[in-house]
Formats: structure tokens, sequence, C-alpha cells
């Protein structure tokens, strides 16, 4: 492989996180033999790992549109809230109250989606909007938390398949199934066209609004989905999960390739960034480093990422500045490169 | 001089004596009879073994040897090995409230004892983050847990700890449904009811009363419940609604000014959280409401303290934090190194041999007794 090559390889974020992830796991199980490289220890980092995961497949997605959404760490704890309390109070059918609650999600996504792509409210308003309304519907619903849910509820996220809890395998099942429809579907690469250039995606015939709306119910589903998993490993419904989840999720997705300007990422980068992040919240855990540190060494990886980004933009021709103006223009008209 | 040494030599040799003096003397002896001589004239030797002798008879004081032997046994008695680790789990880390007194007093009782501590869990008020962090500790094998008791669904991880034979101990809320070895804390029920019968005497029994904390935390939820069990049994008061302040200082006092402008009649406050008492405060004299609107809280933070003393807050229902952690980190000690042994092998034939549930209990404080707690 030559140089160029090399560099090339490099510009993609999905190689450089993956060898920075092998790189941290070796040094890791070096330094704390017994304590590390263990299964139980990696299976809990991605059992922790996981509920941000399906999360992050789906801002993945609206990132790759250009879009974000803020309500999904609120959507986490109301979808949860919701399932137990028909489940607890009502005596629902695990099944039909799971089926209500991720319906009830949806319904949140295709509201913010049609406000969005139809009336043209600012997806950071209306998602920041929608974050407020749902968190305080989560706090109505479930108030102090809802305890004692059904056993083939909790079976649901607590069951373990080869020794890994299911959150894992549902985690790895979403990833999967969406970048195979990613890569693999015509509707799916509409999202790429829509987040390189709107207005030639709207020309060129890409019903625009369409693949927002739906963009935006998916990310709500998966919020869904999420917060039943996480409600059904805990045991418990709590109003106040969630919390802050929509800022880490956006971290994690950044750090997996995606730009706020749109137009790229892998859904793979989605697990790769939570993964990242999980494997350096437990390093400050096994390392004894309280809570504080890890955000500010987190906020820190994020901005040496997004450096290192744009150095090697600069070998491709785009200059600091430009790169800067562009990723600070999230509100402003896209005029970015098709 | 040759009495001044012997008298030394005496004193050295007895079991009170912190400097091993002996050799020393031994070799000074030496010297002075070697030179009998200059005896009569006051030498350096004289001058060095008067201090010495001063010296000896400090390190003799009865009341300082006593001290240190009752330490010395005190360490003999149970076998501190410093690597030794006690690590406490809480939620929100860097909460003044937390920072300044659970985590200042685990601190010091790790210093006293000559162990490790650790304090670990995520800077946000995030649960999810708390039972991460519980888990993958459980997996570093720590010598014991201290849990802060933040919500109920942090039970299964607690039960994880206690399967994996750590020393775990649960502070200031208590997870009944967890398998934790001991709990100590204070009931928030009754910090609720506390404030309910202080507001209801502060107000005569009547008037439109409010409240404010962190909607959705089962603790206090609690709190909430008791002060509105309390008002309710009062006819003439309005309980108006319970308020999500969200620990920040400035949605209390926007809550309040807000209340005030809608209710010009106001005639109460309770706060729940350590941020609603300032903010409340804050509110009430920009509105120019103070003494007319009573205010009762929780927490006694420096600048609730003031708030007593300025006639803002009537009463303050403090927790006594700091024997949370210190008794907390001992119980584990105590479990660890089976002092107060109940069997031969306590670890072995599942008993604990700490008290399973303590109530530090409350204190409060008022304009009155407000000056005690002032530095």
């Amino acid at each position: 492989m030559n140089r160029a090559s090399i560099l090339q390889g490099l510009q993609d974020r999905v190689v450089t996180l993956t060898l920075t992830i092998v790189v941290m796991f070796v040094v890791c199980s070096l330094i704390w033999p017994t304590k590390f490289p263990t299964f139980d220890n990696i299976s809990l980092v991605l059992l922790n790992l996981s509920i941000e995961s399906i999360v992050a497949v789906g801002m993945m997605l609206l990132l790759i549109s250009g879009m974000f959404d803020l309500s999904v760490g609120s959507v986490v704890a109301f979808a949860g809230s919701i399932t137990a309390y028909l489940m607890y109070y009502y005596g629902m059918y695990t099944p039909v109250a799971i089926l209500v609650g991720l319906g009830l999600s949806a319904v949140i996504g295709l509201v913010n989606g049609l406000l969005v792509a139809k009336v043209g409210i600012n997806p950071l308003i209306q998602t920041l909007a929608m974050m407020g309304i749902v968190r305080g519907l989560a706090l109505m619903i479930a108030g102090a938390g809802i305890q004692n849910l059904p056993e083939d509820f909790n079976a649901i996220g607590q069951t373990k398949i080869l020794g890994i809890q299911s959150p894992v395998w549902f985690m790895l099942i979403i990833v999967a199934v969406f970048s195979i429809l990613v890569a693999r579907t015509v509707f799916f690469r509409q999202f790429y066209y829509i987040g390189g250039n709107e207005k030639a995606a709207n020309l060129s015939g890409i019903r625009v609004d369409r693949v927002k709306i739906i963009g935006f119910v998916i990310i709500s589903a998966l919020a869904g989905i999420a917060g039943i998993l996480l409600a059904s490993r805990l045991g418990a419904a709590l109003a106040t999960s969630g919390r802050g989840m929509e800022l880490r999720v956006i971290t994690a997705v950044i750090l997996g390739g995606a730009s706020l300007l749109g137009g790229q990422g892998k859904i793979v980068g989605a697990l790769l960034g939570t993964l990242f992040m999980g494997l350096v919240s437990n390093i400050m855990i096994l390392a004894r480093v309280s809570g504080y540190w890890q955000e500010i060494i987190l906020g820190l990886i994020l901005i040496v990422a997004v450096a290192i980004d744009i150095i090697l933009k600069k070998r491709a021709g785009t200059t600091p500045k430009k790169y800067v103006q562009q990723a600070t223009s999230i509100a402003s008209p896209k005029q970015v490169e098709a | 001089m040759r009495y001044y040494l012997d008298l030394v030599e005496y004193l050295t040799k007895s079991k009170s004596s912190l400097i091993p003096l002996t050799p020393l003397v031994k070799g000074v002896r030496g010297i002075v009879n070697r030179r009998p001589n200059y005896s009569n004239r006051i030498s350096y030797h004289q001058i060095y073994f008067f201090s010495l002798l001063l010296l000896t008879l400090i390190a003799c004081d009865p009341e300082k040897g006593a001290k240190y032997r009752e330490q010395q046994a005190a360490n003999q008695a149970v076998e501190v090995n410093s690597d030794e680790e006690y690590v406490m789990v809480t939620t929100a880390v860097n909460m003044p409230l937390y920072v300044n007194h659970d985590q200042a007093a685990f601190k010091k009782w790790g210093q006293r004892r000559g162990v490790k501590t650790s304090i670990l869990g995520p800077s946000e008020w995030d649960v999810q983050a708390q039972i991460a962090t519980i888990e993958q500790v459980v997996g570093t094998r720590p010598t014991g847990l201290l849990i802060n008791g933040t919500d109920p669904a942090i039970a299964s991880a607690i039960n994880k700890a206690v399967e994996a034979g750590i020393p775990t101990v649960v502070y200031d809320s208590d997870i009944p449904q967890s398998q934790r070895h001991a709990f100590l804390g204070t009931d928030w029920y009754e910090m609720g009811r506390l404030q309910g019968e202080a507001m209801a005497k502060l107000i005569n029994g009547k008037g439109k009363v409010a409240c404010m904390g962190i909607l959705g935390m089962t603790n206090m939820e609690a709190g909430f419940q008791g002060l509105q069990d309390v008002l309710a049994e009062y006819p003439d008061i309005e309980f108006i609604g319970k308020y999500d302040d969200k620990a920040n200082v400035e949605e209390a006092a926007r809550i309040t000014s807000d209340l005030i402008s809608a209710n010009p009649d106001l005639a109460g406050v309770c706060g729940f959280d350590s941020n609603s008492g300032p903010g409340i405060g804050l509110a009430i004299k920009e509105a120019g409401k103070m003494g007319k609107i009573k205010v009762t809280t929780v927490d006694w933070e420096p600048e609730h303290l003031k708030l007593v003393q300025e006639g803002v807050i009537d009463l303050l229902v403090g927790q006594k934090r700091e024997l949370f952690t210190w008794y907390g980190a001992q119980f584990l000690f105590d479990m660890v190194h089976q002092t107060n042994r109940l069997s031969s092998d306590d670890q072995a034939a599942g008993i604990t041999n700490v008290p399973y549930h303590v109530n530090t209990g409350l204190l409060t404080i008022t304009p009155e007794n407000v000056d005690q707690f002032i530095d």
C-alpha cells in the first residue's frame, strides 16, 4: 500500500476509529490484564452502550441528511414510562403495551417530521420544544418511577443469549439491518443526497419532505425501542432516564464520522462512536477517575477528532476557515458541495 | 552529670518513652567517662543533655503516652492493609452538597484509617450511568462499596455487588428491595412531614402553599407526599402544586416569582433540593415579600444559613450527611475486618455484623439557633 492510499484510508473515520479502539484495547489489556480484557467486563461495556447505540443509529441516519433530533432522550423515558404504565396500572398484555409504546414514540417522530418538513420549523427549535413536552409527559405518567413490572416484560431485556444480555443483540441486529438498508437500498441513499445538497436533491425528483418525515419517525421509533429495552433491563421505568442522552449520542455519532453539515457518515460509525465512548468511560472507572474528568476528556477527544478531520481535509483542498464556517452554519441554508 | 545520665537512661527504658534513647545515652556516657574533669564546667554536652532531658520528659508525658498506647492498641486490634480500597458510587458527583459533606467525610475517614478511597459516578444526575458504574466497579473487586441510594432501579446493580461477595452499604435513601448489607440515611417522607408541620404552624393553619424539587426522583416524591399528607390535615390550607426546579437556582427563582404574581396571597413555599432554598429566597427578596411568605426548605449550605439569618427562610431541615458516609465506610470496614464477630466467620455464615438500618436523623435550623451552625 502506498502513502497516498494510506492517507485516503485514514480520511475514513470508520478506519481511524477502529484503529484507535484496537490500540486502546491492547494498551488497556496490558495495564489491567486481570480486569479489562475479561468476558464480564467487555460484555458489560457492550450492555451499557447498547441503549445509546440504538438511538445513535437513528441519529446517524438523520445527520446524514443534515438534520438532528434533540428529543430522543425524552422519548426514551416516555416510551418506557407509557409501556410500564399501561402494564402496571391497566394490566395490559405485555406485547400490546410494547406496541402502544412504540406506536406513540413513532407518532412523536411523525409530529417532529411534519412540523420540520411541511411547516418549515428549524429541526433545532422543533426537537428542543418536543424534548420538553415529551419529558413533561414522561414525568406525568411515571412520576417517581414505576417498579415491579411483569416478569415476561423484564425477560426481554434481562435474558442472556450466549452469555451476553439481550440489549446487545438488539443493538447488533439494528446496526446490521440499517447498515444493509443504507448501503443497499435506493430509498436510504436519498438521505445522503439530501444531506449533500437539499436543493439539488429536490430538483432531481427526490421527495425531500417525505424522506425527512420518515427519518424523524425512524429515530423516534428507535428511541422507543431503546426506552422499552432500558425499562425492561432495569425492571423499572424512570421518568428521569435518558437525560442528556441527545448530546452524548450526537457526540458519539460525530466521533463516528458524521458531519453536522450532513452528507457523510456510515451506520457502523454510530456503533464505533458509542463503543469508543463506552470504552473511555470503562477505562475511567478502572483508573478510578471521577465523572467530571470523563466529560472533560470526551470533550477534548471530540475537538481532537474534528481537528484531525480538518488537517486531513486540508490535504483534500478544504481550508480550515472554510471547514469551520461550514461546520458552524447548521441553521443557515445549505451551500455545501454536492 | 552522671546523675542526669542515669535519669535519662532510666526514663528512656520506661515503656512510655517515644524515642529509643538508650544507645545514645551509652555513647555519651563513654565520652563523659573519658573526660571526668570537665564536670565542673558547663559544657555543650551538658546543654545538650538538659535539652534531651526536657525532651524526654515531654515525651514521657503520662497523658500523651496513654493516648498513644490506646491508639497503638486500636491499630493492633485490626490489621489495616493499605491496599484496601473503599469505593463510593454516586451520581451528580460534583454537586456541591455531595462534595462538601458526603465526599469530604468519606475522604477524611479513609485518611484516618489509612486505606484508599475512590469516588466514582457520572457528573450529571444520571441513574442509568450510576448503574453502569456500579456494575463495572464490581468487576474490579473493591474491598467495599458505598452506594448513594438514588433510585430503586439501582437495586439489581447492588445485588450484583452483594452476589460478588463485596460488602455493600447504601446511604442517603434506602433501596429496600435490594440485598444491601446495611443502610444509613434519612426518611424523606419524614422530611416532608417535618416541613409540612412547620409550615402549618408558620402560616397559622391557613393559606396557599406550593412546593418544589426535582420531580420524578423517588426520594423527593416521597418528601412531597409527606408534605401533602400533613397539609391535607388542615382544611384551610390550599396546596397549589409541586413544581420542577431541576435542582437549579434560577429555575427555582423563576417558579417562585411566577407563583407570587399568580397568587398575590401566597402564604408559603417549601423546597426539597439543595438549590430550591437559594432560588426561592432570591425571588422573595426581589418581590419584597420577606417575612410575608414563609419558607421552609432542606439542606444547610452557607447560602441557606445566610438566608435564615436574613429572615428569608424560616426553617431548614438538614440531613446529617457526614454521618452517612463516615459510618457507612466504617460499617464496610467492620464487615471486612470482622470487628464484633458474631460467628467464627461471619461472611461465610452469611451474617452481617453491622446494623441493618440506621436512621441518622434530621436537624432543624431556625432563626433562633442558626448562629450555632455558622463558623
